[in-house]
């Protein structure tokens, strides 16, 4: 928390000296805000092109109209992940191409199937992923991810990938911390799921060989 | 600890500030002894390990170079349009102030005009003009020009505190030509004289005296007269 605290106000000085018109500061704050930003927008959306552009988008929006930033109302990180959202959506709604995306009342419908299915965490065998941290695994969890919901989506990647805390993760969202937290269990769970059952038809192929 | 209340907490057991860091040694002590719950545990641990890697893996990506370049070129291109919206808008701020002056200027300069031209009115007639300069050419014109346009051209001065009519040829005048080459005499007049001069008065006491200027001709006949008012302005 002690970091976060450090890093606003790193980024509030560097964003009133680029108010002030100072391309470094402008330069330090794009560069020390775009990778997460970019990641955001490439995890959700699968797309490199995709993710640059909305990078591009977002950091033009701070270029040309930074007085909508408000930090009374959070930190200019979930500022800016807010307007990388944004652009994912519309960008989502104009070219059908991706991902399909889950409305909010597809949150509850999705998850009540897959507990339906087999009781979530219950259904999940014995044996254990001991190979989850192979190059394999790794492609096989990003694509596990990719296919999740959005609203799960965007959960496990600003709270695993990316590390930020509930709180961080809720003021990027503008949702309640509760709500964070209810959503990465359901997406940590479906996530289980899904890498059960590949990690089940791997072995029935093993053995059927 | 039971199993419902172990599944509301094993997903946070790494994650510091939550209800399931708080209660981690009662999670790990239920999964040692529910073995079903240890092996949800265990895919958990799993999947934190591959989430880790993925995230480890994926920490260095960045967008491309060029991105940069060319948000740094927007940001100098917003930035001399800003300095451009300045400068429209401090001419745009000084250009109103300038037009602003001006209106105020010629506001005030009416006003004035206005005030001259009433203050003027009680001892003089309505086409008292506010510019009360005298002079030769005034004289001679009024003399020979009709009273009507004259008194609607009057602008004669008598000084900073005075206002006057124009020269009004008098009833009685022998020969208005004669008042070329004429000389103005300053007196102040009673009713009686005023009327006598063939200029009847009706809003003034007897003993009341207003100044006028008098123009004579050579012999001394009085040829042109003007109204001077002199308590408009003090």
């Amino acid at each position: 928390m002690e970091m976060t605290q450090k890093n606003d106000l790193a980024d509030d000085r560097l964003l009133r000296r680029m108010l002030a018109g100072d391309e470094d500061a402008f330069t330090d704050l794009y560069r020390r805000k775009h990778p997460a930003i970019y990641r955001f927008a490439l995890h959700m959306s699968g797309n490199p092109a995709l993710a640059e552009d909305v990078t591009q988008e977002v950091f033009m929006a701070l270029v040309r109209e930074p007085g909508r930033f408000d930090p009374t109302r959070g930190s200019l990180g979930a500022f800016l992940f807010g307007i990388a959202r944004n652009h994912l959506k519309k960008r989502w709604e104009q070219e059908r191409r991706l991902v399909p995306i889950a409305s909010d009342s597809d949150e509850s419908d999705d998850f009540a199937a897959f507990a339906a299915s087999g009781n979530g965490n219950a259904s999940i065998p014995a044996s254990s992923f001991d190979d989850l941290d192979s190059l394999d695994t790794i492609g096989r969890v990003r694509r596990a991810i990719s296919t999740l919901p959005e609203n799960y989506r965007e959960v496990v990647v600003l709270c695993e990938l990316e590390e930020m805390s509930y709180e961080e993760a809720a003021a990027a969202l503008s949702c309640p911390v509760g709500t964070v937290r209810s959503r990465l269990h359901r997406a940590r769970t479906i996530l289980l799921e899904k890498l059960r059952e590949a990690h089940t038809a791997r072995r029935a192929s093993a053995l059927g060989k | 600890m039971d199993c419902s209340q172990f599944e509301e907490l094993f997903h946070d057991l790494d994650r510091p500030g939550t209800d399931g860091y708080a209660a981690r040694e009662s999670v790990l002590a239920h999964a040692e002894a529910c073995s079903r719950c240890g092996q949800l545990l265990t895919h958990a641990e799993s999947l934190d390990l591959a989430l880790s890697a993925l995230s480890a893996r994926e920490n260095g990506e960045r967008a491309p170079a060029h991105l940069e370049t060319l948000l740094r070129e927007e940001f100098r291109h917003g930035r001399a349009a800003a300095s451009h919206r300045r400068v429209r808008w401090q001419i745009a701020a000084l250009a109103t102030a300038a037009a602003m002056l001006v209106v105020l200027g010629l506001s005030l300069h009416h006003r004035n005009r206005a005030n001259a031209g009433s203050g003027g009115g009680s001892h003089s007639s309505p086409a008292v003009a506010s510019d009360n300069r005298v002079n030769a050419m005034d004289v001679n014109s009024s003399a020979d020009d009709s009273v009507g346009s004259e008194l609607a051209a009057a602008e004669s001065q008598a000084g900073d505190s005075e206002s006057a009519t124009a020269f009004v040829p008098l009833p009685y005048a022998d020969d208005s030509a004669s008042a070329d080459g004429g000389t103005i005499v300053r007196v102040e007049l009673s009713r009686p004289q005023l009327a006598s001069l063939g200029l009847p008065v009706t809003d003034m006491a007897d003993t009341d005296r207003i100044a006028a200027d008098i123009v004579l001709s050579e012999d001394g006949a009085p040829q042109a007269i003007r109204l001077i008012s002199r308590s408009s302005l003090d």
